[in-house]
């Protein structure tokens, strides 16, 4: 982890070496370029119990992962809570899901983050070598940038800029 | 085994997909005949395309890095045999101090893997209990079981060692130490007081750990029976890499395979792997089933006369004639009276063997902090040598890992071969699900505790389907569906 936890902590779920699989670390990558020390940013390839040691201590986290979906076709911008993850299992490619995660930290009485939000975005070919992004994905990466950053903005108490014609707020039950 | 294509139209069809608390999803087929008794089990995982396509022409150097990432379970492990295998590619031996910090890294790593599986993924099925309810079944359930304050130290102890890793190598998930003859950053006199304290606690974490399975696991009858049942045995070789007197290491040595009665079947350097080790291909699965060349494939069948092997912590202990210290060595010695003598044939017992294995990397790491060469600084001889092939041998937490790379004479990929530990262990977790399935399913008789006992017979190997298939570990829900002998979904259950 980058910066103090003082600062909303944006984490980035990927592997730069599964094509689509990265488009939360390129988001990450150009959120960097924007916001510089105003945010704390990660990366992370795994998951789980990784998780934890990263969200740790912030009050705030952004979240950035890709998705398969059934329901949405690829390109598709999903913005999430840890609500939405309570009654279903987890969408994320990751082993021990957020609840579980979150589940482990309320039970040790850990400080999580107050306000935990998920962007992410629908991908059709997660576990395809390859180190860029497909057309689809490539094409909906400002609308994807665009609500992490009307959600990073709501945080840093700035003026808001949202554009949101190519994102839908859903709950993950309706994923699958 | 047959196709599932075969003999379908007049069975029912129970589907277990993907496989629960399992890195990279999986899926188990059982298919039940018209007296709903099992036909066949299948293990199958999902299919990742093109890393053979996606290293050919990179430089080998950048190999430990890409292999890395391919999981982010065990990236530690192939990082390191990346690195062994660029060794040999480049004929260069690392000096002595370069040598000891990998090994320190390496037992590190052992440590905090072995201890996210006994407290996470394995340690559900016995902490809690094989038939406790399905939402108890996970790492919460454990925190239940153990109290908040076991918890809150097993995930301290698992943070220092990560970041203990992390602070000599770069990040857990992409580490950057490994070199070709050496290592990128040794141990620094400042750094050596946090690794003995380290090193100390995380042999005081194995030894309670060890503790915590004797009393939850081993004092409970019904758990040593399920574990000595057997619908949990297979009588196969094991393989495991040994030093040069016959002991368990995990980052060096020579690999040694020992037959169903515990004699030495074969020894050999890593570099002739490709003489011991053929791949089987069957039409429902992606993974490539490993077994003995010299003894040929000859079926999903146990006994001297199949070549079907284990590695992981069950057959390391069977494949060594001891351990590499002192209280490990007590500590397998007590496991092998326990279970009738060597070898052991239980599969459930990965579970002991592992947290013996947990004894063993914590007393090296304490071994290597207190050697004075731990903070040497001759860390790396540069490599003159043209590349052409090498090989380099690590036992991963989930087994035996082997990595093969061919370049030109500039050391650009042509060829890759990767034999990942699950992919050595596929043969026998896949007899272990369907010998399970057999044992336990009668009559149509399924319920979600014994779906939950089948998925133990391959959880035990701590198997890793994402490296299998070099991906990345992830987790899905789980799936039963429940199919009638005419095909039709008559139930799904979801996890």
């Amino acid at each position: 982890m980058e910066g103090s936890a003082k600062h909303p902590l944006v984490l980035a779920l990927g592997n730069d070496l599964l094509g689509d699989d990265a488009v939360g670390l390129y988001a990450l990558r150009l959120l960097r370029e924007s916001y510089g020390e105003q945010i704390d940013a990660a990366e992370a390839a795994g998951g789980g119990l990784e998780l934890l040691d990263i969200l740790e201590g912030h009050t705030e986290a952004l979240l950035l992962d890709s998705i398969t979906s059934t329901a949405f076709c690829a390109g598709t911008v999903l913005e999430l809570s840890p609500e939405d993850f309570s009654n279903t299992a987890p969408p994320s490619p990751h082993f021990v899901g957020l609840p579980e995660v979150l589940g482990v930290a309320a039970a040790l009485d850990l400080p999580m983050p107050r306000e935990l939000r998920v962007v992410a975005m629908v991908v059709d070919a997660p576990c395809a070598f390859g180190d860029k992004l497909g057309e689809e994905v490539r094409q909906s990466l400002p609308f994807y940038l665009q609500s992490a950053r009307s959600i990073l903005d709501t945080w840093l108490a700035a003026e808001p800029n949202v554009n949101r014609e190519n994102s839908v707020s859903v709950p993950a039950s309706s994923l699958f | 085994m047959e196709s599932p294509a075969q003999g379908a139209t007049q069975t029912r069809r129970i589907t277990i997909d993907p496989i629960t608390r399992l890195e990279g999803h999986g899926k188990i087929d059982i298919f039940l005949d018209a007296q709903g008794n099992v036909a066949k089990a299948y293990y199958q995982i999902p299919e990742l395309r093109g890393f053979e396509i996606f290293s050919r022409g990179r430089p080998a150097e950048e190999m430990p890095q890409i292999t890395s990432r391919i999981c982010g379970v065990c990236p530690t492990a192939h990082h390191m045999a990346g690195t062994k295998a660029l060794d040999d590619l480049y004929k260069v031996d690392p000096p002595s101090a370069a040598k000891k910090v990998r090994e320190l890294i390496y037992n590190t790593f052992m440590l905090e893997d072995h201890a996210l599986h006994v407290y996470v993924l394995g340690g559900p099925d016995f902490i809690v209990g094989p038939q406790a309810p399905k939402e108890l079944r996970n790492i919460l359930g454990v925190i239940g079981k153990v109290g908040v304050d076991v918890g809150k130290r097993v995930i301290s102890m698992r943070r220092r060692l990560r970041e203990f890793i992390s602070a000599v190598g770069g990040k857990v998930i992409h580490p950057v130490f490994g070199l070709p003859g050496g290592v990128a950053k040794g141990i620094s006199s400042d750094e050596l007081p946090t690794l003995k304290e380290l090193a100390n606690d995380g042999l005081e974490f194995a030894r309670f750990t060890l503790q915590v399975f004797k009393d939850l696991v081993l004092k409970n009858e019904e758990y040593v029976k399920l574990i000595t049942s057997d619908a949990y045995t297979h009588r196969t070789y094991y393989m495991g890499l040994v030093d040069a007197e016959n002991r368990v290491n995990f980052y060096d040595g020579m690999i040694r395979v020992v037959d169903p009665i515990g004699k030495e079947y074969a020894k050999f350097a890593p570099e002739k792997y490709g003489d011991f080790v053929a791949e089987h291909v069957e039409p429902w699965s992606y993974v490539k089933f490993c077994y003995l060349k010299p003894l040929g494939w000859n079926g999903f069948v146990d006994g001297p006369g199949s070549g079907v092997y284990s590695v992981a912590p069950l057959a390391r202990l069977n494949a060594a004639d001891g351990m590499l210290t002192p209280e490990a060595q007590r500590a397998s010695e007590e496991y092998f009276s326990t279970l009738g003598g060597k070898p052991v044939h239980f599969t459930l017992a990965n579970h002991w063997a592992r947290v013996v294995e947990m004894i063993q990397a914590a007393e090296r790491m304490v071994e290597l902090a207190n050697d004075p060469e731990i903070t040497g600084k001759e860390l790396r001889v540069l490599p003159t040598n043209t590349p052409s092939v090498g090989v380099g041998v690590v036992e991963a937490p989930r087994g035996t890992l082997f990595h093969h790379y061919e370049t030109d004479e500039r050391g650009l990929i042509r060829k890759v071969n990767l034999i990942v530990a699950t992919q050595n262990n596929a043969a026998r977790i896949a007899m272990s699900v369907e010998k399970a399935a057999r044992s336990l399913i009668h009559g149509g008789n399924v319920s979600d505790g014994l779906l939950n006992m089948i998925e133990m017979a391959f959880r035990a190997y701590d198997p890793c389907n994402a490296c299998a298939t070099h991906s990345l570990p992830g987790s899905m829900p789980l799936t039963v569906r429940v199919h009638n002998q005419s095909g039709e979904i008559i139930d799904v259950i979801r996890r």
